[in-house]
């Protein structure tokens, strides 16, 4: 959230954005104009509901939308990690991605002959994430789940990470090496309004306010001034 | 006394999972994590619990919770690649229960938009994990607060999951009752009392009924004692409301949340 309140504040546009699956952090570059392409599995405010900003771009077209799944974004990252131009995957098959999503193409498995999606890879100029700490070197430690934010930071060209706090050095626990990551940015509270475990959980009621407000209120609500 | 669709529909999910045979079950909603951690307690207390892509086996497990940080785990961070979930699923090891905005009479899902593809009247949150999940041998429940003819539908809008391998087990809950998908369609594995009328509501889905399906008239109550445990303030019943009972019920649990 820090880093997409940086970009709405020097007011960027035309970005080209993937979000794997998106909440705030989405809705507020899309509240401030910042985003021209949206690539995503899905974008939602969880319990508090469907993202006001991302239903009215995609309803009214403001936006251009490429749609994945979750399982075919992953493999476009992974593709791009791997330095090859697609890879293939068992799932969406006789789905209708491929019609909204040119990178997602049904094609015969050379060896077997059998059906597959090949998937075109997905090349990110910038990766830039957030975690509750990171250490002197550059390594970054994250406790439970670090979603696709490895996958993310291996198909980027430079990697930045936002952090809470910085901790001693401990690299055998942590989930994303320095050799990825080309810039560390200190940002306490920088996921606010979502969480950042063990931090801060979801500040919900601004969540819930958003859901209530978004397509009507400003970006201001989800800018530092307001927490 | 009727029943509260969301206890009877967690109780009945937490039994479900509890019997499955699956190795992984990926929570989502509230009332799917209270259903797993209560299948734990019916029996399944072996089952892993992924929290997201890579904790795929959370210690300790994740407490029911409104917020995704509730989900997350504590103490050393899980480092099992991502890809871990997607070789899982192929192999038919994972359950996850999701919810869909239509289902369609061959098993076809969709969470990306009431319209054409790529042309939403409505825009829905997107095609998630859905692509994936059908196509896959593991297993899938959906899991519906209403059986409405809105959701279930003769064919979905847009493609998100495609009609399921013919192997797969995909089960359908809603306040109508539990239904399998076979090769001849969607077909009752139980009704509540009021399945009937419900179903022949929805008749878009093409569920046929015998007449002589088994009634489930209260939730099965080890379940339902398992999922009260594992969630005393009925967080799980949210997605069970709508309107002002959702939005209190929203506001009651983030207040109990802000405050922990």
């Amino acid at each position: 959230m820090a880093a997409a309140r940086a970009l709405a504040a020097a007011g960027r546009r035309n970005l080209v954005v993937v979000s794997f699956l998106g909440s705030l952090d989405v809705e507020l570059l899309l509240a401030a104009g910042c985003v021209r392409t949206l690539h995503s599995a899905g974008v939602a405010l969880d319990g508090a509901g469907l993202a006001p900003r991302y239903r009215v771009g995609r309803q009214e077209r403001t936006i251009e939308f490429v749609e994945w799944s979750e399982g075919t974004l992953l493999c476009a990252l992974q593709a791009t990690a791997r330095g090859v131009p697609s890879l293939p995957t068992w799932t969406a098959l006789d789905t209708d991605l491929p019609a909204v999503n040119a990178n997602v193409r049904e094609a015969a498995d050379p060896f077997t002959g059998e059906r597959v999606m090949q998937i075109r890879a997905l090349a990110l100029d910038v990766a830039i994430l957030h975690v509750p700490a990171v250490d002197s070197r550059g390594n970054a430690y994250v406790e439970g789940d670090f979603a696709v934010d490895g996958a993310l930071a291996r198909a980027a060209g430079r990697v930045y990470v936002s952090h809470e706090q910085t901790v001693a050095d401990d690299p055998r626990r942590a989930v994303l090496s320095r050799l990825w990551v080309d810039g560390l940015v200190p940002a306490p509270a920088g996921a606010w309004p979502t969480g950042c475990h063990p931090h801060y959980p979801a500040d919900l009621e601004v969540v819930s306010r958003w859901a209530a407000e978004g397509a009507s209120a400003g970006a201001e609500l989800l800018t530092e001034a307001a927490r | 006394m009727t029943p509260h669709p969301g206890d009877l529909l967690t109780a009945a999910l937490a039994r479900e999972i509890a019997d499955s045979g699956i190795s992984v079950y990926a929570v989502t909603s509230p009332a799917s994590v209270a259903a797993a951690l209560a299948a734990r307690a019916l029996g399944a207390s072996d089952l892993a619990l992924a929290t997201g892509f890579t904790a795929l086996d959370a210690e300790p497990v994740p407490s029911v919770t409104l917020g995704e940080a509730g989900l997350f785990t504590s103490g050393a961070a899980l480092v099992d690649d991502p890809f871990d979930t997607f070789a899982l699923l192929a192999r038919g090891r994972v359950g996850v229960a999701v919810a869909p905005a239509q289902i369609d009479a061959a098993g076809r899902t969709n969470l990306s938009g009431v319209g054409p593809p790529g042309r939403p009247k409505v825009a829905l949150p997107g095609a998630r994990g859905l692509p994936d999940n059908n196509a896959s041998p593991s297993r899938v429940w959906y899991l519906l607060p209403a059986h409405s003819p809105r959701q279930l539908v003769e064919r979905v809008d847009v493609v998100c999951g495609a009609v399921p391998p013919a192997r797969a087990t995909r089960r359908l809950l809603t306040p109508a009752g539990c239904f399998e998908l076979c090769s001849s369609g969607w077909q009752a594995v139980w009704l509540t009392p009021d399945g009937e009328d419900l179903v022949a509501g929805a008749p878009g889905l093409g569920i046929g009924l015998s007449g002589s399906e088994p009634v489930v008239t209260a939730p099965d109550a080890a379940a339902l004692a398992a999922v009260e445990q594992v969630d005393p303030h009925g967080v799980r019943l949210i997605e069970f409301s709508a309107g002002a009972d959702a939005a209190a019920r929203y506001q009651a649990a983030a207040a109990r949340e802000a405050s922990r």
